[in-house]
């Protein structure tokens, strides 16, 4: 099966007129494996990417550039418990995930 | 989802930006496309199920709103594509990833196949899905 995804690039388009992520730190909930994270990671200064899957977050630790392995970084947590102290991000992204 | 909303602003600085990016069902159009043409050949069928989670998740920002959290600054809709090579593709994506929330009647099936066959080589089959995205601001003092 070959299936391609936003064929017309709308997501990233609207996402980058919709926000600016330069230089700030990004909080995504429902990552998954990261298609989404890698639209707007290299501008970001820290990025976090939260899912309930796994497999999800295995593939995306896998597919993480190399040129992003200081600042982005996965975990598995829910979003009705976010692990990190109050007034810690800029940008929240809930990505496909209300 | 008031839960999820309610830890974004806690974690985010004040004035931090939500941004909101998630499908809305509005029957999704399904189209045969090549270089030639875009024929539209039916419409997916929308489940209860997906209707009342869309109205959730409308309803907890609207929540949020009112409470103070946060400030509707921005909204729009916006075309995103699933493309496949085949009508069958598209069948079994549908009955395997979204059958809780969407499915494909017979009439569309067969209009999708139909186009598909006597089209180009190059055509395939996509969906063309609604998205919503909205940005919200966190209230300064919320």
């Amino acid at each position: 099966m070959t299936l391609q995804k936003d064929t017309e690039g709308n997501e990233k388009k609207y996402l980058h007129t919709f926000a600016d992520f330069s230089n700030k730190r990004v909080l995504e909930i429902g990552c998954g494996e990261g298609r989404w994270t890698w639209q707007y990671a290299h501008a970001s200064s820290l990025t976090v990417g939260l899912d309930t899957d796994p497999d999800a977050l295995r593939v995306a630790v896998i597919d993480k550039p190399s040129d992003l392995h200081h600042k982005v970084h996965f975990l598995r947590a829910e979003s009705e418990h976010i692990p990190f102290a109050k007034e810690t991000f800029d940008i929240a992204a809930l990505a496909w995930s209300l | 989802m008031v839960h999820t909303l309610s830890e974004i602003k806690r974690a985010l600085v004040p004035n931090g930006i939500l941004i909101d990016l998630r499908p809305i069902l509005d029957r999704w159009q399904v189209e045969v496309v090549s270089a030639r043409e875009i024929k539209e050949t039916g419409r997916v069928q929308d489940f209860p199920v997906g209707l009342a989670d869309d109205e959730a998740a409308n309803q907890a920002m609207a929540e949020s709103e009112a409470s103070g959290w946060f400030i509707r600054e921005q909204e729009e809709f916006f075309p995103f594509i699933y493309s496949w090579d085949t009508p069958n593709e598209l069948t079994e994506w549908i009955e395997e990833e979204w059958q809780d929330f969407i499915a494909l009647d017979e009439e569309t099936k067969r209009s999708t196949r139909s186009a598909w066959a006597v089209a180009d080589a190059d055509a395939r089959v996509r969906l063309k899905m609604k998205m919503l995205i909205a940005r919200w601001r966190k209230r300064e003092q919320s």
